[in-house]
């Protein structure tokens, strides 16, 4: 099974898609990305979170402590107005260069 | 982020690891509840430690880097304007050290504890009767009276100090030791005066000192009849020995008699009294051998009755200092009456007082420490207001900056970054200048301590080297000092109006943006008129000191000191060998008078003794204690001291030497007259003395002895009699006609051609003597000037720069003034007009601030009021000269606009 840890940069931007539909705890995320992927993509939990907290560094996310739908105590992520830009920015990146790999890829033996 | 959390997870890691736990640990709750059995919800979780260590790193590492890069940015600024940094840098390394300089003296001088093993366990044993314990016939040190009338004292017999520290149970160790002697060291290099102290055997090794050289004494070394061990101290090692490492085992001579190198004391240890150095440590036995003229006159009462033995004890772990002296008092009780064959004494108690600070210092009276104290305070003001100039000049640098911190803000650094970036920036001006002060502070706390030793001899010394405490001092100091001056322009920096800001063309207005530099240079005025008020009152104190009327003649007066009782002389002996010195002086070119006495005017202290008539007062009150207003100072001298001081005698004659030295006859001064005898004639009349009857002979006029400041305590005048007092100190008073060095090596020459076992231990002129007794007053007087001055360019810099800043944001609207009709006088006038606002609204807080001040130097003001109109007036006048010109260049500039250009350039 891929995971996402292995392609550069793409757990950040999988986090910033999901956080952009509203701010949301670490478990949360995971399970988001794991089901919108259909199971393809599984995060773990030692990659997440220091991204998480990598990307809070960075001023992408920024992050409060509420209660969670379970009642207990959760940090909840949230997107900054950069982590919004950025996530705008590296979508259109990313359907570039993919387009541009599937083209490669589709063109088949030469 | 905020700024306190990132602090707090690198102080107080724990709380922010605790949050990442607990997220995780929510985290594996979740996935239980989505069916993942415990096990296998851990597993899925992986290594939650590494998980949490490598989310905890990386956050740490990301803030230190961007405090990194804020460094790096900072030091960018400073090398951007280099000639403001190297202001800032400056005077903020002379007002920290300053800073650093005072704490040093008041540290070294009050603060610091001994420097010994666990100094706060350290006792001093002391005891304490009820009026005079009669079997007692000689004590080291001054009796204290304590509450209730009794009478306290720090010295024991060396009997009761061996017994004693033999049975006693109450403390972990006791040990004993004397007083500071000075004594004559030859160690084959020259004849020395050091200071000596008597130690018992355990004294290194129950203080926890070991010597860096040698050993601790033996027990068996502290034994009679032998030659005495000494150790020496680190200070004499270095400076006199060159630290050569052979020297243990070396013989050397104390007062003549032979004794052996055991070891060297380690560096920094002077003793057990702070701001006194001891030189060589001996047994307590060695005192037979290095002072025998003391042994071969034991008080009445024998040997046992001489209590010259202090003691210092250490505290057992968890036992009160109170607890255990009265735990050990039923022995001392035991022990005095025992050893001086007497009838046990109820009423004497044991005390046990804190040791942490040194066993009675001498060299810090109270006024000392209140003068240390107002440097501090002094200095403090000093560092005030070079901060309030400091603050002025970032807050123009910022102004500058403003379009670069707007930028910045647009491309997306938030407002908290600024503000951090600008305080680093202050910090780092304040490390630098910091360092840079703490070299300037150790070498002017140099320079103050050498002004505050004047005339003093080697052995005063309080310990400056630099240490833990004073870098610990510096640095706080200096961080205190970042905020104190940062702040206000990193908040500024950070407080931004990005529209405002990237205007090109955003011209000030009167009053605009210029509120807070106008109330930093008027608390700078404040504190400058407050420093300069202090400097004032401090120098005319001075003055008023240094104009006394002495009722002698200072001038072309020396003394030299000699100790013959150190070469082995006998009281019997010491008469004609002080004749044949006195004629040899005599014989010197230019000298014109000599006279032998025993205690020099204004030499910070003299003998005291109780007279009695039937006039006077009693001698005694009624509980039996001494009266102290029956007190009179004792002069005794050769026949000759009056006329070579230059004392007038108002009636009947001065004493001759036909007197001979045991005449019963004396000469009285004004006060003593007047005391004992109602004022009249007193020549003819009679007092009692030492148990018999004295004859007026003479009335001389009022001379300052004691004191320079107050006098009125009488004198008696008596002949010079050797056998009369305990062996010490003889001085010669010498008026010549030669300059003090040249006097200074004639004296020294002819006493070593008389008997060069007999070195001349000092030679003092007059006025070092009272320049030493006003050495506090002078430390004051010069630290207040040349910190007012310092204060006064400051104020000047800043009042001038600020008004300079002024006029070139307002060049545009001067123009419009001026192209309006405006006359370059009023121009002018309006520029002054504005300075003396700020000068005007400065004195509003300082005169209160120099009233406090001043209220504050009250007690150490001599014959001044602390409201001086005097001194409050100089200040106001020098203050206003300085803004006047400071203002005046700035003023020029304005006047000096031309209109057409100004407006041009809108």
């Amino acid at each position: 099974m891929p995971k996402p840890d292995n392609l550069q940069g793409a757990l950040e931007i999988l986090v910033l898609k999901v956080l952009h539909r509203g701010p949301n705890h670490g478990y949360a995320i995971a399970v988001s990305i794991q089901q919108i992927s259909d199971e393809v993509l599984r995060v773990e939990a030692g990659s997440l979170y220091p991204a998480l907290h990598r990307m809070m560094e960075a001023g992408l996310l920024k992050s409060a402590w509420r209660k969670s739908d379970v009642g207990r105590r959760a940090r909840f992520y949230e997107l900054t107005r950069k982590g919004r830009r950025k996530l705008e920015a590296d979508e259109k990146k990313w359907h570039t260069v993919s387009a541009a790999v599937a083209k490669v890829l589709s063109a088949g033996s030469v | 982020m905020s700024w306190w959390s990132r602090i707090r997870n690198v102080i107080r890691p724990e709380s922010h690891l605790d949050e990442i736990r607990e997220e995780l640990d929510f985290h594996l709750e979740m996935e239980q509840m989505s069916g993942f059995d415990a096990r296998e919800a851990r597993l899925r979780l992986g290594n939650t430690t590494r998980i949490e260590e490598e989310v905890r790193e990386m956050r740490i590492a990301a803030w230190l880097e961007s405090v990194f890069q804020d460094v790096r940015y900072g030091l960018r600024q400073l090398r951007k304007s280099p000639a403001l940094s190297l202001a800032i840098v400056l005077s903020l390394a002379i007002g920290l050290g300053a800073n650093t300089a005072i704490f040093a003296l008041v540290d070294g001088a009050l603060l610091k504890p001994l420097p010994v093993d666990d100094p706060d366990r350290l006792v001093m044993l002391e005891w304490s009767s009820v009026g005079r314990y009669a079997p007692v016939g000689r004590v080291g040190g001054s009796p204290r009276i304590v509450e209730g009338g009794r009478m306290q004292l720090p010295t024991f017999s060396e009997a009761v100090y061996r017994a004693f520290a033999a049975r006693q149970s109450a403390f972990a160790s006791v040990i004993g030791f004397s007083s500071r002697t000075s004594m004559a060291l030859s160690d084959g290099t020259g004849v020395t005066e050091v200071g000596v102290q008597y130690v018992s055997a355990n004294f290194f090794t129950g203080l926890g000192i070991s010597p860096i050289l040698g050993r601790s004494f033996l027990e068996e070394e502290d034994r009679r009849g032998q030659e005495p061990a000494v150790i020496l101290s680190h200070r004499y090692w270095t400076g006199r020995l060159g630290g050569d490492r052979d020297v243990v085992g070396r013989s050397i001579r104390v007062n003549n008699a032979p004794a052996r190198i055991v070891g060297i004391a380690p560096p920094g240890f002077f003793g057990l009294v702070i701001g006194e150095w001891v030189d060589a440590y001996a047994p307590l036995s060695a005192r037979s051998a290095f002072e025998p003229a003391l042994a071969a006159r034991p008080p009445t009462g024998g040997e046992n009755a001489d209590w010259w033995v202090r003691q210092a004890a250490r505290l057992k772990p968890g036992v009160a200092a109170s607890a255990a002296a009265v735990q050990a008092a039923g022995l001392f009780r035991g022990l005095a009456a025992e050893t001086t064959g007497t009838e046990l004494d109820a009423r004497l108690n044991l005390l046990a007082e804190p040791g942490r600070r040194g066993f009675g210092s001498v060299a810090t009276g109270d006024r000392e420490a209140r003068a240390l104290w107002i440097l501090m305070l002094l200095v403090g003001t000093l560092l005030l207001i070079i901060c309030a100039n400091v603050a002025n000049l970032l807050l123009s640098r910022s102004v500058v900056q403003q379009r670069e911190s707007a930028v910045r803000l647009a491309l997306g650094a938030t407002r908290s970054r600024l503000f951090r970036q600008h305080l680093i920036g202050s910090a780092i001006l304040a490390v630098v200048g910091g360092s840079a002060g703490l070299g300037l502070g150790y070498a002017l706390a140099q320079a103050l301590h050498a002004m505050f030793q004047t005339g003093r001899d080697a052995g005063n010394a309080f310990d400056l080297q630099p240490d833990l405490r004073m870098l610990a001092y510096a640095t706080v100091l200096s961080v205190v000092t970042a905020l104190v001056f940062g702040l206000a322009p990193a908040l500024r920096a950070a407080r931004a109006d990005l529209n405002d800001r990237l205007r090109a063309h955003a011209r000030a207005v009167i009053g605009d943006r210029m509120r807070l530099p106008r109330l930093l240079v008027s608390t700078q005025l404040a504190l400058t008129f407050t420093a300069v008020v202090a400097a004032g009152l401090l120098s005319r104190s001075l003055e008023n000191l240094n104009s006394v009327g002495l009722g002698f003649d200072a001038r072309n007066l020396a003394y030299a000191t000699i100790n013959p009782y150190q070469a082995g002389y006998a009281p019997g002996q010491v008469g004609p060998y002080l004749d044949r010195l006195k004629q040899n002086l005599e014989a010197v070119p230019g000298v014109l008078d000599v006279a032998v006495l025993d205690a020099r005017p204004l030499q910070g202290g003299g003998r005291g003794t109780w007279v009695s008539t039937p006039e006077g007062p009693q001698i005694r009150l009624e509980d039996g204690r001494p009266n102290p207003a029956a007190e009179v100072n004792l002069s005794s001298g050769s026949a000759d001291l009056l006329q070579t001081l230059g004392v007038r005698i108002l009636a009947g004659r001065a004493l001759e030497p036909s007197d001979g030295p045991k005449a019963a006859v004396a000469v009285v001064d004004q006060r003593f007259a007047g005391r004992y005898f109602g004022g009249r004639n007193p020549v003819g009349e009679h007092f009692a003395m030492f148990g018999q009857s004295m004859e007026v002979i003479g009335l001389a006029a009022n001379a300052r002895f004691l004191d320079l400041r107050e006098e009125t305590t009488p004198t008696v005048y008596l002949p010079y009699d050797p056998t009369r007092f305990l062996p010490g100190v003889i001085h010669f008073a010498i008026r010549a006609a030669i300059g003090a060095e040249q006097l200074a090596a004639e004296v020294r020459r002819v006493a070593a051609s008389l008997d060069p076992a007999v070195p001349v231990t000092e030679v003092h002129t007059q006025t070092v003597l009272i320049d030493r007794t006003l050495r506090t007053e002078r430390l004051l007087a010069f630290v207040a000037g040349g910190f007012g001055l310092v204060a006064l360019v400051l104020a000047a810099i800043g009042l001038g720069g600020l008004l300079a800043y002024a006029v070139a944001r307002r060049t545009n609207e001067i123009g419009v003034r001026m192209a309006l009709g405006a006359a370059r006088a009023d121009v002018i006038r309006m520029i002054l007009r504005d300075s003396m606002g700020m000068v005007g609204f400065g004195l509003l807080i300082g005169m209160p601030a120099a009233y406090g001040i001043a209220r504050f130097l009250e007690a150490s003001l001599f014959e001044l009021e602390p409201v001086d109109p005097f001194s409050a007036m100089s200040a106001l006048a020098v203050l206003l000269a300085v803004a006047l010109t400071a203002a005046w260049l700035p003023a020029r500039r304005a006047a000096g606009i031309n209109p057409v250009a100004a407006l041009r350039e809108e």
